[in-house]
């Protein structure tokens, strides 16, 4: 059963669906909300509160902008980095490139890094790196295009 | 606004970095509807997702899984057809408030286009009233005065004849020696071009200037005319034409004469 037809279950009311849901996506999704948060009680709080949300969600989910994978991931990093914000905790330290990151150059990583895991903005990492605001979010733009490419389903 | 620097801010949204401006402004671009940006958007949630699914994949502990499904089963669910309804409800609402954003944003944009004509429009005529304002205001107390000036038993009106230069043309003065009074001319020719008429107070032998002044298009004018300063009795009024800006004693023809 494809991702879509589950959270369409879901909306259903479908607990068994959720449950092959949960199953399938938590083991990815957690390791995500772990990077972010670095602390495993909070990364299990927000794990469950995005698997909660959903469960009561999966009714507004609309396949035609985009994959569970996707809705499940974005929503996930946004509660996370909430999390890691609301605790002053964030993870600014740029990990030893593996996959998909490991085929960016090392300015593009730095900032989708900085950006997606540690939850900063533009102005943020303009400041950290001491780099003007569009030379940042030119290598946004150009990291998270290189990133489609590298990741783009054969 | 061209649509060129959206291109960069839908992809620093899309990662959760843009602030400021930018934000607020790709927010209202977005709300406006925009195809492109939302397949970027939707394109980098695909690659984000994909990056975070290559991490190794971690077991979460197992009482979380517990405690959801616990949830989950004491949840009220399942509300299957009510809920489609109410998804499918707020689909078209939603659909009906961007379609509506959307109008009403062309008929914003048209209505504005046509407010900014009728405000150019309503400024031409209140320019115009007001010239028109001042005009009449003028012309009220000109006639006031010589309402005035006509009360007084001291006033005469004093007939001018148009002389060969300008035969067709006519004039009076009403005239009090010790206020002065007005002319009022007709049938005058449009001065020429660097030319002027210009009207003389006769006392005794010596024309005074009294003011120039030109027609209008129908050959008419209105001007006051101060008092001599010496108090003599004006015997004669006489209009010349002269060079423009008059000059201190008559040069040109005479136009007009009394008596």
């Amino acid at each position: 059963m494809t991702g879509a037809e589950l959270v369409r279950r879901m909306a259903e009311g479908d607990r068994e669906a959720f449950k092959q849901f949960y199953d399938r996506l938590a083991r990815h999704v957690y390791p995500l909300i772990l990077r972010i948060v670095r602390d495993p009680a909070d990364a299990a709080d927000v794990l469950q509160e995005v698997f909660w949300e959903a469960w009561q969600s999966a009714g507004g989910y609309d396949p035609g902008r985009g994959t569970p994978e996707a809705w499940i991931f974005t929503r996930a990093r946004t509660r996370a980095i909430d999390r890691a914000r609301a605790v002053g905790r964030r993870s600014e330290t740029v990990v030893a490139p593996l996959g998909a990151l490991g085929r960016l150059s090392e300015v593009q990583r730095e900032v989708l890094e900085l950006a997606y895991y540690g939850g900063l903005t533009q102005t943020e990492i303009a400041e950290r790196l001491e780099q003007p605001l569009g030379t940042v979010t030119t290598r946004i733009r150009l990291g998270l295009e290189r990133l489609r490419e590298v990741l783009r389903p054969q | 606004m061209s649509h060129a620097p959206f291109e960069t801010l839908a992809p620093v949204y899309a990662v959760g970095a843009l602030d400021g401006d930018d934000l607020v402004r790709f927010q209202a671009h977005l709300r406006a509807g925009c195809a492109a940006c939302e397949a970027v958007l939707r394109e980098s949630d695909e690659a984000l997702a994909a990056l975070g699914g290559e991490a190794t994949p971690t077991i979460p502990p197992a009482d979380i899984r517990d405690a959801l499904l616990r949830r989950v089963e004491a949840s009220s669910r399942p509300r299957p057809r009510r809920f489609r309804w109410v998804a499918w409800a707020a689909g078209s609402a939603a659909a009906a408030v961007a379609l509506a954003v959307f109008v009403s944003g062309m008929v914003a944009a048209r209505y504005e286009a046509r407010l900014g004509a009728l405000a150019r429009e309503t400024a031409r005529v209140r320019q115009e009233v007001l010239r028109e304002q001042a005009t009449l205001r003028d012309e009220v107390a000109a006639a006031r005065t010589v309402a005035e000036l006509l009360r007084d038993p001291g006033t005469r009106v004093v007939a001018l004849n148009g002389l060969p230069a300008a035969p067709s043309a006519s004039g009076r003065v009403v005239w009090h020696e010790k206020v002065g009074g007005r002319l009022f001319v007709s049938g005058l020719p449009p001065a020429p071009e660097g030319k002027t008429y210009e009207l003389w107070t006769i006392a005794g032998a010596t024309p005074r200037p009294a003011g120039t002044f030109d027609v209008d298009r129908t050959g008419v004018a209105s001007r006051p005319v101060a008092p001599a300063a010496d108090d003599a009795p004006v015997t004669v009024f006489a209009v010349t034409l002269e060079p423009a800006g008059g000059v201190p004693a008559p040069t040109g023809p005479m136009v007009l004469g009394s008596k």
